[in-house]
C-alpha cells in the first residue's frame, strides 16, 4: 500500500463519515442518546487506527519497546509477600465457605458476584493499573509455597526437585482453563448455584496444587494456572511490577514484548478475546436464531431442552473462539506473504503479545457496565457474605446506584477503551516488526495485515456491543 | 419479505464490516498490482 493509497483510504472513510445518519439506524440509537449511528463509531475507530498506523510508519523508525528498563520505587518488608498470600487464602476460604454454607440465591450469596464480577472482571483492570496483584494474592500459590517451606523445614531429607515443566504443554492448560471457566460462567446450568461454584473452586485448587507439586510452584503458576497466566498477561501492560522485596516502576505497555513465547501463546490470548466475544455475541439476535436451530437439532437427538441448549451454547463458544483464532492466523498468513522466510507458527508467537491490549480492551468494554453496576453489590455482599442477615461492616443494606453513570457515558468509555487498546496493539506490532525485519519499509509492509487484524477486532467488538444497552 | 422489511437493521449490521472489507480490498488490490508490475518487468527484460 503506497502512501497515496493510505491517504485515499483515510479520505474515503472520512467522506463516509459526513453522510448524515439515516433511518436505518433507528433500532440502534434508541437505547442510548448518541448523536450518530453506532456503526459510524466503528468507521471512526477504523480511521483512528489507520491514522495511527501511518503515524507509526512515519515517526517510529526503530524498535523501542523490546526491552523494558525498570527502577525500584519502594523496598518491601519481608513479611508483605506471606501476608498477601495469607489474605488470598482467607478470601478463598471465606468465598468457598459462603458458597457451601450460605444462601443458595446467587444474588444473596457472596461467591457468584465475587467470582464473576470482582475476580473475573475487576482483577484484569487492577492488574493493568497496579501490576500482578493476583500473583501476590494467589491462594493456591501461597498454599503451594507454604507446603514447600514446611516440607523443607520439617523433613529430614531435602524435598525432591520438581520435574521440568514440559515445553510442549506451553500455555495450553491455561488456554483451556480460560475457555472452561467461561463455559461455567455462561453455559453451565449450575452457574447460579453457589454450592456448585464452591465445589468447582475447590476442584480447581486441587488441580493447581497437584500441578505445582509436580512441576514446581512458579513454573506451574506462570504457565498452566489459567488465572495466574490470564491476569499476568494484563499485568504486563502495567507501569508497576512487584517482586518479593520491592515495587518497581517501568514504562507502561512495553513489558508485553517480553511475554515468553511458548506453544499455545497466540491461542491463549485469542481464546481470551474469543470467550469475551462470545459473551457479547450470545446477546445478539443473530445468535438467538442460531442457538434455536442448534437446540432443535440436539433435541432431535433425544436431549432435553436444557441440555440441548447447553450443547448449542458450547458449540457457539467453541465456534467463536475458533473464529477469532482463525482470523488471527489468517492475518499472520498475510504477514508471511511479506516475509516468507519465517514460519507462520513463529510469526504467530512473535506477534501474540500484541493481542494483550486488545484482550484487555475487550474485557473493559464488554464488562464495564457489569462492573460499574453489579460491582457495587460487593458492598452489601461483603457485609453479609452468607446472605443470612449478618451485617459485619454496616453496609448490608446498601443498594446499587444505577444513576451514577449513564448508558451513553458507558458507551463512550467502551469506544475509547477499544480504540486505545487497538492503537497500543498496533504500536506493539510495529515495534516487533521493526525488531524482526530491521528495515522500516519491510516492517511497515508486514504490518498492513496486522492493521487489518486490528481493524477487524475493533469492528467486531463494536458490533458485539451494539446490541447491549 | 421479512428480510426486506428489516433491511435497515441488517444493513446497519453489515456497516460494521465495511472498514475491514475496504482495507482487505485495498490490500488485495495492492498485491495484485505488485504482481502485475513484476510480471511486466519480467516481460520487459
Amino acid at each position: 500500500m503506497t502512501r497515496r493509497t493510505a491517504l485515499a483510504v483515510v479520505a474515503f472513510a472520512a467522506a463516509f463519515l459526513l453522510v448524515p445518519s439515516t433511518a436505518v439506524a433507528h433500532g440502534l440509537v434508541g437505547k442510548q442518546d448518541l448523536p450518530i449511528p453506532r456503526w459510524l463509531f466503528a468507521w471512526a475507530a477504523a480511521i483512528v487506527l489507520v491514522v495511527s498506523f501511518v503515524a507509526l510508519a512515519l515517526l517510529w523508525p526503530s524498535p523501542r519497546w523490546q526491552r523494558t528498563p525498570e527502577r525500584p520505587l519502594v523496598r518491601l518488608p519481608r513479611l508483605v509477600d506471606p501476608l498477601c498470600g495469607a489474605l488470598g487464602v482467607a478470601i478463598f476460604v471465606l468465598a468457598v465457605y459462603a458458597g457451601l454454607a450460605g444462601n443458595p440465591s446467587a444474588n444473596e450469596n457472596l461467591l457468584p458476584t465475587l467470582v464473576f464480577v470482582i475476580f473475573w472482571v475487576g482483577l484484569p483492570i487492577l492488574s493493568f493499573l497496579f501490576g500482578d496483584v493476583f500473583r501476590a494474592l494467589n491462594p493456591w500459590r501461597a498454599i503451594g509455597r507454604l507446603s514447600g517451606w514446611l516440607v523443607a523445614r520439617v523433613g529430614r531429607a531435602a524435598p525432591p526437585e520438581p520435574l521440568p515443566y514440559p515445553r510442549r504443554l506451553g500455555y495450553w492448560p491455561a488456554a483451556i482453563g480460560i475457555v472452561a471457566f467461561v463455559w461455567v460462567e455462561l453455559i453451565y446450568s449450575g452457574r447460579t448455584d453457589p454450592s456448585k461454584l464452591a465445589l468447582l473452586a475447590l476442584a480447581y485448587a486441587v488441580v493447581q496444587l497437584v500441578g505445582m507439586s509436580i512441576y514446581g510452584v512458579d513454573a506451574w503458576s506462570r504457565r498452566a494456572d489459567a488465572f495466574g497466566v490470564y491476569f499476568g498477561l494484563f499485568a504486563r501492560l502495567s507501569p508497576l511490577r512487584w517482586t518479593r522485596r520491592a515495587l518497581h516502576g517501568r514504562r507502561p505497555f512495553s513489558a508485553a514484548a517480553e511475554f515468553e513465547v511458548l506453544p499455545g501463546a497466540a491461542a491463549l490470548i485469542c481464546f481470551a478475546i474469543g470467550t469475551t466475544s462470545f459473551d457479547g455475541f450470545s446477546l445478539h439476535a443473530l445468535w438467538t436464531l442460531i442457538a434455536h436451530s442448534l437446540q432443535d437439532a440436539f433435541r432431535g437427538l433425544g436431549l432435553t431442552p436444557g441440555t440441548a441448549l447447553q450443547w448449542a451454547f458450547t458449540i457457539g463458544l467453541l465456534g467463536v473462539v475458533g473464529l477469532v483464532y482463525g482470523f488471527y492466523r489468517l492475518g499472520i498468513e498475510g504477514v508471511r506473504t511479506i516475509a516468507p522466510d519465517r514460519s507462520a507458527g513463529e510469526l504467530a508467537g512473535a506477534f501474540a503479545h500484541t493481542l494483550i491490549p486488545i484482550a484487555l480492551a475487550y474485557v473493559i468494554a464488554h464488562y464495564f457496565g457489569l462492573l460499574a453496576y453489579q460491582g457495587q453489590a460487593i458492598a452489601y455482599l461483603a457485609s453479609d457474605p452468607l446472605g443470612d442477615g449478618t451485617d459485619l461492616f454496616g453496609t448490608a443494606n446498601a443498594a446499587i446506584d444505577y444513576t451514577w453513570i449513564s448508558a451513553t457515558a458507558v458507551w463512550y468509555v467502551q469506544v475509547a477503551t477499544l480504540v486505545t487498546g487497538h492503537a497500543i496493539a498496533l504500536a506493539l506490532a510495529h515495534d516487533r516488526a521493526l525488531a524482526l525485519y530491521g528495515a522500516t519499509q519491510a516492517a511497515v509492509r508486514s504490518q498492513y495485515w496486522m492493521l487489518a487484524i486490528m481493524v477487524g477486532f475493533t469492528c467486531l467488538a463494536l458490533w458485539l456491543l451494539s446490541e447491549q444497552g | 419479505m421479512l428480510v426486506l422489511a428489516h433491511a435497515g437493521h441488517w444493513l446497519a449490521q453489515l456497516a460494521y464490516l465495511a472498514p475491514l472489507l475496504l482495507l482487505l480490498g485495498m490490500l488485495a488490490h495492492g498485491r495484485w498490482r505488485a504482481r502485475r508490475e513484476s510480471r511486466d518487468d519480467e516481460a520487459d527484460e
